[in-house]
């Protein structure tokens, strides 16, 4: 599995990937996703990096980016077909 | 002015372990330089069936050096001062159903010097055939989805863990780079001239007088003709790093591309060991 940019979180997180690879392969990408069944353990990681994130100043970052980013993505994140 | 590169391919693999291989391209031999992936969210709507996930990645290397030479420290910050690493953010966004993913990467820092965007789609290719052989086939292409993934179930299949079926993906890759270099000296200029009174001109003309010989244009020019060198670079092992990972997928499945990841990292960490002994870069660049 890949590195958490937090070593401290590599636990939690390596517990969410791997919830989440099982969920993705054997229920989304077979069209039988109810609910995302690994949000409580998103929750645990996300709650270990959100820490990092802004003690590094990164969470101000990526709000920038993504505010800068709203317009395009209503235009952009759809498909082409 | 702004600098686009864009490509076409097609992945030999079926749609769901191209989405899934794209989840898990990190670490793989090509990407030595990505040193974490995390995920910020993660959107799933049941309705739609659609999966929105935003993650970061932590990349070495920020701007390419040339571009670094080309720029006064002030104006890269404080982050330039020697750390030689780089956050980008990835967006994705998954439709199982209509068989697409859509996904943009983006500088996170630096944007002002250079932004690159890169965007990739994949999508299942719309076979075609009359309706009714649509139907039948629309029907049997759902039954080998449905079966494509094991993990370590029993049977025969078990092991090879994705059903191939000659089955093919389509991508569409473009990088689009922007310089705004000088474009923020501009405003303020204007904005003295239009009678707005500032005190900031003693403080720019040091740092901006080979910038101001050289021109805002040609500067911004120059800059993203060296990111789209970078880009042109790049883009190969990008697509190679992919192949590895569907390739470990077909040899072993997702548990061959976890051990396969397991030893790619360990041998970035002795990488970084090297690194540090040797006192300079020797991995890729991209």
């Amino acid at each position: 599995m890949s590195a958490s940019l937090a070593p401290e979180c590599n636990e939690v997180k390596e517990r969410y990937d791997n919830c989440f690879l099982k969920w993705y392969s054997e229920k989304f990408l077979r069209g039988a996703a109810t609910t995302d069944e690994c949000e409580p353990l998103f929750k645990q990681y996300e709650k270990c990096l959100s820490k990092v994130l802004k003690e590094r100043g990164i969470d101000k970052m990526v709000k920038e980016a993504r505010e800068d980013n709203r317009e395009n993505d209503a235009e952009h994140m759809r498909p082409k077909r | 002015m702004v600098k686009f590169y864009s490509s076409k391919d097609t992945y030999s693999y079926p749609f769901p372990a191209v989405t899934l291989a794209y989840f898990l391209r990190y670490p793989n031999p090509y990407s030595t330089h990505v040193l974490s992936t995390d995920t910020i969210s993660r959107y799933f709507d049941p309705e739609t069936q659609r999966l929105t996930t935003v993650r970061l990645h932590l990349k070495r290397s920020k701007l390419p050096s040339a571009v670094v030479k080309l720029l006064p420290r002030s104006l890269l910050g404080a982050s330039a001062s020697g750390e030689s690493q780089t956050y980008i953010l990835e967006k994705s966004v998954v439709d199982i159903n209509e068989g697409w993913m859509d996904s943009e990467c983006q500088n996170l820092e630096f944007t002002g010097v250079l932004s690159v965007i890169e965007r990739q789609v994949f999508r299942r290719p719309v076979p075609h055939v009359s309706d009714e052989a649509k139907l039948f086939q629309g029907m049997e292409g759902a039954a080998r989805r449905h079966g494509f993934l094991n993990f370590g179930g029993s049977g025969a299949g078990a092991k090879v863990g994705v059903d191939l079926n000659g089955e093919t993906t389509d991508v569409e890759s473009s990088v689009t780079l922007h310089s705004h270099v000088g474009e923020t000296w501009r405003k303020k200029r204007q904005a003295a001239q239009e009678g707005t009174f500032s005190s900031s001109d003693e403080e720019q003309p040091q740092k901006m007088g080979f910038l101001r010989s050289w021109g805002t244009a040609t500067l911004q020019r120059n800059i993203e003709k060296i990111g789209l060198t970078r880009t042109l670079r790049s883009q190969p092992n990008a697509r190679e790093g992919m192949k590895v990972v569907l390739e470990r997928m077909r040899e072993g499945g997702l548990v061959g591309v976890l051990e396969g990841m397991r030893k790619d990292r360990e041998a970035i960490l002795q990488g970084h060991d090297l690194f540090k002994k040797n006192g300079g870069p020797h991995a890729k660049d991209d």
